[in-house]
Parts: C-alpha cells; structure tokens; sequence
C-alpha cells in the first residue's frame, strides 16, 4: 500500500514536471516557428560586455562592438580588408588641397537618426555638420572625464583652447564656436587642423567619434548610455549589462551596400564571401549578443548551433584544431562549421622603465645590461608552450601587417634571444660578470596562472645567466598603479593598435607621453621624438617606411623592452551564419552578417 | 517579543555600521582609480575620475554619504539643481565645485547604473536559485540524516555517509562543469526537446521576474537548483545525522519505543520535533543567501543574480555596488539572528526571549 503511494507521488510529480516543461517546448517550438519568417542572429561577447552605450564614454573591445550597432562613424574599416578606411556617413573620402591641414567634408545625403521621442513627432531627423562638430566637441567636455580627448587632443585648430574654457566656465557651450570647424551648408564641412596629422581620418574611423544627436543626449541625460541613439543599422531594444544586448533592424537605414565582388580575395570568395555583393545591409531582422564571461557555456553554446561563431579559446583550441596544421577537425568541417584565423595588431612585451636605477638609463653598460636580459629569453619557448606555437615572434614594435614591421619579423638591431653566450658578455658589460653583484630583477605582472608559469620559464632562463629574477603577481589595476607611478622596474604588458598604422605604436615611445601616458618604458630620446614628431604628419610613403624601420631600430638598440609576440585569433563559424569574417579591427560589420535558417 | 526585537535591532545597529566603516576601509587599500581608467590615464584624467568617484573627499564624509545614500535609499533623488555660479564684476565666471553632500543617485562606476536598480534587478534571480535550492536541500537532507541516523552502524547508514563525504570532497566547479555538459549540452544534442538548457541566453532580457515563469525556470534555473542540492547535500547530510544521532541517545525515545511508537512516527514526530533548533539554526545561517546567490552557478549558466553582481563589482573595483551589497548581506544576517531567536522561541516553549 505504502509503495502504491510512493508511486503515485512520484506519478503525480513527473506529471508535473512534464506540464512544466511543455510549455517550454513549446515556446522553443514557437520561436523556432517564428523564425522561420525573422532572422535573428546570435552572438557572444567574451567577457561581460560593454560598460556603457555612450561612445564618448567607451573605451573597450566590448563598448565598440555594442556601440557599432547603434551609431556610425564619418568614415570606417572596410569589411573586405580591414586595414584600409572608406566613407560610411560621407558620401565620398574627404579630401584637402592644403597637404593635409584642411579637410573638406561632404555629408552622405538623407541620412537619419533612429526614430526616438526626443525628435519632433518621434521622427529621426538629418544628420547635419552640427551633429559631427557637437559629437566631437563632447570628447573635450570634463563631465565625460575626458575618457577618450586623448584622440583629438593638439590636433584640431583652437580645439584645445575651446576645451580649456568651456570646462572652467560654469557650463560647457556646445554653441560656442571652435576655430577649426566650419560648417559650408547643411551637407558640408571642414575641419582644419594644427598641422597635417595624418592619423586624423583614422580617428574618425574609431567609434569614440561615432555621430550622435543632441536632442538625444540633453534628453536622456547620464541615461544617454542606456538609450542610444544614433545612425546605426540596429536599434536597441534591450541591454541588461554583463548579460545581454539585443537589438532590432533599423527601419530607416541608408543604403549601405554589400561589398562588391572585385573586392574580395580568391581566398574570401572561395568561401562565398561575395555572394552577397552589391546586396542592401542589414540583413537580419534581429541581433541579439550574449556575454559569456566563462568559456564552457559559450564554446557549448556554439556547438549546439545557438550562436553565429565563436572565438576559439585556448582550452578548446584542440579540441577543434589540429596542432600540426592549424586546420579544422574532420568531425567539425562535416558538421559544415568553418574557420578562419585573423592576426592582431598586438604588441606583447616585457618593458624596462628606463627611469629605474637599476635597469633604466641610456649609458653603455646601462643598455648592456637590457640586452643582457633580452638576449637571455626565449620567446619561441615560450611560444611553444603557453601558446602552442601560435603567436608571431618579431623584433621591434611594430606588429605583423603594418608598414615598419620588419622582414620576416627580424631586425640586425635586435637583441633576441636566446644567445647565453653573448648574454653573458653583455652582463660583463654591463659590470655585472657572470652575474655578480646584480641584484634580483622585480618584474611586475599580472595575477593569473599563465603568468604564473610563464614567469617560472622567464626566471630558469635567466639563471642561465646567473640573473636572479624576482616576479609580483598583482591584480590588474594595482600593476597599473605600479607602472603609472613608475614603480616597477621590469613589467608585462601589452600593447592593441587602436588604427592599422605603425605610428600609433612608435608613440608608446614618445617621450611626451611618459607615464601615466602610453610611454610606460619613459623612454626620452630628443632623436626618437624628433622624428616622432615629423612621421606624424607624413602620408604613407616610402620615406615614412624608413624612418618608421629608423625608429624600430633606434628602439631596439636601446631595449627599453623585451619582445614582442603578436596572437593570431581563431574563429569558428557555424553553417547557418552567412557572410561572416570576423575581424577585431572594428566592430560595424555585423550588419554584413545573414542568416539561413534552413541550416540550422 | 516585539520588545525583544527591537532591543536586539538597536544592539545590532553598531555592529551594523562598523561593519560597513570596515568595509570601505579594506577596499580603499587599493586604487580604483587606475583599474576605471586603464593604461594611459593622464594626471587631468585622474583628477577628473577621483572626482567624481567622490574620492577626493576625506573618509569620513565618503563614509557618511554612504550611510545617508543607505538610509534615504528608499527616498527619490530630487532632480538635479543647475550648478550655482558666482559672478563679479567683470572677472570670468567660476565654476563652484558641487557639495559632496549634495544627494545624488548612487551608481555604478562600472556600469553608470543606479546601484539600487542594480540589486534589486538581480535579488530575484537569484532568489529562483536559491529558494529552491534551500527549501529541497534541507527536507532531503532532514530525511536523509534521520534514516543514517536511525540506521547508525547498518550498512544504509555507512553508504549514506560514503556518498556525503564523496559529495563533499568534489569541488563544487566540478559538479558546475561536469553538470553542465551531461546534465545540458550532451542531451540537448541529441533531444532537441530537451529541457535545461546549457545558460541563460539573451532571450531572459524579459525582466526581472523571467525566471519565475514555470517553462523559463525549468530551462534556466532546473539544473542549477539540482548541481547546488547536491553540493550542499553533502555537507548538510553529515549535520542533520549528527544532530539526529544526538537525539537517538535521549530518554524520550527509548520511552517512545517502550511506548509502542512506529519507527516513523518517532522519527518524524518526536525526534524532528525536539532537533528543531539546530535544524533551524542551520536552515537561518543559510537564508541571506538565497538573496545573495551563488556565484560560480550564476557566472557559469549565466543567471544576472546577486552572485554574478558581486565577483563583476569585485573585479572592476566598484566600490558603490560592493558596499551595498556587504550593507545588505549584513542587514540580512543579523535581521536572520534575530528571527533564529524568535523562532527557537516558538519551537521550543522552553526558550523564552527576554
């Protein structure tokens, strides 16, 4: 009797577990037969995504991939080679005929903002030069705690004079005039600058210059973050941070075309990357990012067909791929799953703060001792095993596509190792033979287990050398703090290019921009700065080239760092995703992405 | 008894305040400053970011902000006064520095969102997990510690406490990834019907109470509830037995046997009856968090709870977020205290509150 009952309890629970889980059947039933119709696309964020929807406040990855979908930027990344710029709020490239100190701007005619209540009747209104002088005059504005200034900063024409006084006034004028703007009509502009500063079209490429109105910022306030409004071919339907972002098709968009079938290469249209061209963008009716701060649940995730593609994490690189040959896996190509690999602009060294007593200056046996360490490492080992072969090691700090990388990677200035043998002379060099009276190196890192271990490697290979080497581990800001306030000696770091031009590395050296800046090495030579100086405001060239390969190499001799390595990122692509090259050099190209739901 | 309350309430509002003073002095060892800005602040930046992260501003006004913000927390935010200007003459206008006691939302600095949304946008999550998790881990575990008790020395009992101390022994992130992948993604690959799913995707955008729907919290919440019954099953097994065995030994079974009382009816009548305070002391200690979550199953299956809230303000150094949740899970503590008491009280006629 009692066991009779102890079924029927049971019963009664499945039963109810059952009806539980139907409607959840259904409501995937539902959405599967939805789609049928809608395309939407998912897609992951590794990490917790952006930290906010306003781009004058972003700085990250991941405030870049959310803010591309929203706003839009003068000019842009081309899909098919992301290393080259074209217009997309522009109806052409602007132009100048001063050699670069006055551009001539003409506006993309009829393009929209996102319909929102803060226009007259709800209706997105033109976009107008105003819109371009007020987005970049945030940018100067303290209340944004100059978060990204650093962009236009001495560059543009009475531009930091206008900075100055409207952040000691008691209330910024967005109305006041800036020396450098001039608007011609309601579709032209010019911005003059204070010298040709040939990175200045890049910058308006970067999604901190994105165009945004003003009615929509003086209307949503500190919410202007939470409710963006911009050009964009998505319009934000919700964000819940760290979670999720999902976004809907703008009604409105202008006509951004696919790119055409010329401008693919062999490898693109092999895999019907061009199968698109000459097609209106966006595709999807949908988007709808997922942010994955563990790996597990998103490459899962990826594998049951719920996300477009993934980045390979490392933990699941073999799984994947085969290590010989880098290629796919036979299980995955036969489940139609495609790859495809992208090198980033990275910078990854080990800097010297040349301030330090011990390690820094610039006297012979200063620099002997560098090179002594420098020539002691072995960064393929290290390769080899925290990153299964798959980093570029290469002299200098100009990374792998760009124009002042060296030949092969490799430059007779550098001091890689290893070479123990001439490490040693250098160290005898230097006063300190066979390693005698050289105190501990402090190398200051991140706290992490590569790291870790990594420097477990670092610290054998010095000893070849009779260097002892002493590592502490910190968490993220406080190695900041540290390297800020040119506390650390010896530091690992990392460098991403923010635009495809070797300049924005050289300036790492710069000595102008000595810590807290981006020179963390405070590196100071008039000659170094002296050419800095002059590159900035040279267009690509030959004789650009080689005062970039002059500077590479000045650099080198001094070894104010050890370096560098360069990741390349894998990618997986699932059949049911159109159109899909992934690229970390901007973030505006998801509107290219299509979705077949047969496949999926 | 509301005497009782109150008296108890008013000794804990300095245990209360201390532990927030304590707070904000830890977590002001380090600099939140670099960590918000990045690599290459410049000076004018970082006088800019301190500003307005009020850390220019002595401790002890940072601390009684704080307290204010806690207290009035419940109190909207009048709008914001056009900053005052002074004006002389013909000198240039002066910006006049805000008060630092001027009352303002208290956001976010990771996120610029206003904490109290934060928190309250994440308690029922978390509560989805929780909840369950408490309620189904201590009636197993009250069941299961009363037959290992009764069965002290049989086999029952000896293979019962095997499978506590193995439960024990696993790290919870095992159960976590392990879980994940059978309990989710292996089925789920072959039963497109399947019902957990592997983690919360952007479909749970659907607001705060998503979870509480029955389709959506067998989907998103099932497995997580069923990996946490069996993490603390473990350790909770091993206590209930202890506390049942104890009572094994007492007069009042042996007279309840001598009696003719069912093995059920002692169990489950006089044995559970007279456990009741450590049962209930074990139940309150773990009632805060059910609201505060769990943090590697919310991080894991992707559930935007308290846990989750807390390791993301841990990592980007947020101070606002992490004070009010330490505020919270201390109000919550000494609020389950004192409800302990109260409850010992009513199972127990013996207890008086004085």
């Amino acid at each position: 009797m009692r066991a009779l009952s102890a079924f029927r309890t049971l019963s009664a629970a499945t039963a109810g577990l059952v009806l539980l889980c139907v409607p959840a059947a259904a409501g995937t039933a539902a959405l599967e037969a939805a789609s049928a119709d809608t395309k939407v696309l998912q897609l992951p964020i590794r990490t917790d995504g952006p930290k906010s929807l306003d781009p004058v406040k972003g700085s990250t990855t991941y405030d870049n991939m959310a803010c591309a979908q929203f706003y839009e930027t003068l000019l842009v990344n081309k899909y098919s080679n992301p290393m080259e710029i074209e217009p997309l709020l522009l109806a052409e490239m602007p132009t100048s005929t001063d050699g670069g100190l006055t551009w001539h701007f003409r506006l993309k005619e009829g393009v929209r903002f996102h319909d929102d209540p803060c226009f007259p009747g709800g209706k997105g209104r033109v976009v107008t030069p105003e819109d371009v002088f007020y987005s970049l005059k945030r940018l100067a504005d303290d209340k944004y705690e100059l978060e990204n200034w650093w962009l236009l900063k001495d560059t543009i024409k009475g531009f930091d004079e206008y900075k100055e006084v409207q952040n000691a006034a008691p209330s910024f004028d967005y109305d006041a005039p800036v020396e450098g703007f001039r608007k011609i009509n309601d579709l032209e502009f010019e911005i003059v600058l204070k010298q040709p500063v040939y990175r200045f079209l890049y910058i308006l490429s970067m999604f901190q210059t994105s165009i945004v109105p003003r009615e929509a910022v003086e209307r949503y306030g500190d919410d202007f973050g939470f409710k963006p409004v911009g050009t964009g071919p998505f319009i934000l339907d919700s964000w819940v941070p760290k979670q999720s972002l999902t976004a809907k098709k703008n009604p409105n968009y202008h006509a951004v075309m696919y790119p055409d079938r010329g401008e693919w290469s062999s490898e693109d249209r092999r895999n019907r990357l061009h199968r698109a061209a000459g097609q209106r963008v966006p595709f999807v009716d949908r988007i709808e990012f997922t942010m994955f701060p563990e790996d597990q649940p998103m490459w899962l995730q990826f594998s049951l067909g719920q996300l477009g593609y993934t980045q390979v994490p490392e933990d699941y690189f073999l799984e994947a791929f085969d290590k010989a040959s880098l290629e796919l896996k036979e299980d995955y190509l036969r489940r139609g799953i495609r790859a495809h690999s992208d090198m980033l602009l990275d910078f990854i060294f080990r800097g010297f703060n040349m301030e330090d007593e011990l390690l820094g200056g610039y006297t012979e046996e200063k620099k002997a001792l560098r090179q002594a360490i420098a020539l002691a490492i072995d960064l393929e080992e290290i390769n080899q095993t925290f990153y299964n072969g798959r980093t570029i090691v290469y002299d200098g700090p100009i990374p792998p596509g760009l124009r002042g990388y060296p030949e092969n990677g490799r430059s007779d200035a550098a001091y890689r190792g290893p070479n123990i043998a001439l490490a040693k002379q250098k160290l005898a060099a230097a006063g300190y033979p066979d390693g005698k009276g050289l105190p501990p190196i402090r190398f200051y890192t991140s706290q992490s287990t590569i790291n870790v271990e990594m420097a477990e490697m670092v610290k054998r290979q010095l000893a070849q050398i009779n260097v002892q080497f002493e590592p502490i581990f910190t968490d993220f800001s406080t190695l900041i703090e540290s390297i800020n306030k040119k506390k650390a000696p010896m530091f690992g770091f990392a460098w991403a290019s923010d635009y495809p031009d070797g300049e924005n590395n050289l300036a790492l050296f710069y000595g102008p921009n000595e810590s807290p800046g981006s020179n963390h090495f405070n590196y100071k030579r008039a000659e170094f700065d002296a050419l800095y100086e002059k590159i900035l405001t040279m267009p690509p060239s030959e004789e650009r080239d080689a005062i970039y390969a002059q500077m590479r190499d000045m650099v080198l001799e001094d070894v104010p760092f050890v370096g560098s390595q360069a990741r390349q990122r894998f990618y997986v692509i699932n059949p049911w995703l159109l159109n899909c090259k992934p690229t970390e050099r901007y973030y505006a190209w998801f509107k290219f992405l299509d979705v077949d739901n047969s496949k999926r | 008894m509301w005497n009782y309350i109150l008296r108890r309430t008013l000794y804990n509002i300095p245990v209360f305040l201390a532990i927030i003073f304590l707070v904000m002095v830890a977590l002001r060892v380090t600099d939140p400053v670099s960590a918000h800005l990045g690599k290459n602040a410049t000076e004018e930046q970082i006088r800019l970011k301190t500003e307005a992260m009020g850390l220019d501003q002595p401790f002890i006004v940072q601390y009684a902000v704080f307290l204010r913000d806690l207290a009035l927390f419940w109190k909207p935010v009048p709008d914001e006064e056009v900053s005052s200007v002074a004006q002389s003459g013909e000198s240039p206008a002066i910006k006049v520095e805000p008060s630092p006691w001027k009352r303002k939302v208290t956001r976010s600095w990771d996120q610029d969102l206003p904490v109290g949304k934060m928190i309250f946008d994440a308690v029922p999550p978390s509560i989805a997990v929780m909840g369950p998790t408490l309620v189904i881990t201590a009636a197993i575990a009250i069941v299961v510690g009363l037959v290992s008790a009764f069965n002290r020395g049989r086999t029952a009992d000896k293979i019962l406490m095997f499978l506590a101390v193995i439960g024990m022994s696993i790290s919870v992130l095992v159960y976590i990834i392990l879980g994940q992948y059978f309990g989710a993604y292996l089925p789920k690959q072959r039963y497109s019907a399947w019902p957990f799913e592997v983690a919360v995707d952007a479909s749970a955008a659907g607001g705060r109470w998503f979870f509480f729907a029955p389709a959506n919290w067998v989907a998103y919440c099932m497995l997580p509830v069923i990996i946490n019954v069996i993490v603390a099953l473990g350790y909770d097994t091993r206590f209930y037995r202890a506390v049942m065995v104890e009572e094994t030994r007492k007069d009042y079974i042996r007279t309840a046997r001598a009696k003719g009382a069912s093995t059920a009816r002692v169990m489950f009548v006089h044995m559970l009856k007279n456990a009741m305070i450590p049962i209930i002391t074990r139940i309150m200690i773990s009632l805060p968090f059910v609201v505060t979550g769990s943090i590697l199953i919310e991080v894991y299956f992707n559930i935007p709870g308290m846990g989750r809230t807390l390791i993301n303000a841990i990592n980007a150094k947020d101070f606002p977020v992490i004070q009010t949740f330490t505020a919270l899970f201390a109000a919550l503590f000494i609020a389950s205290n004192i409800l302990t008491d109260v409850l010992y009280a009513l199972a127990d006629p013996r207890v008086r509150l004085s």
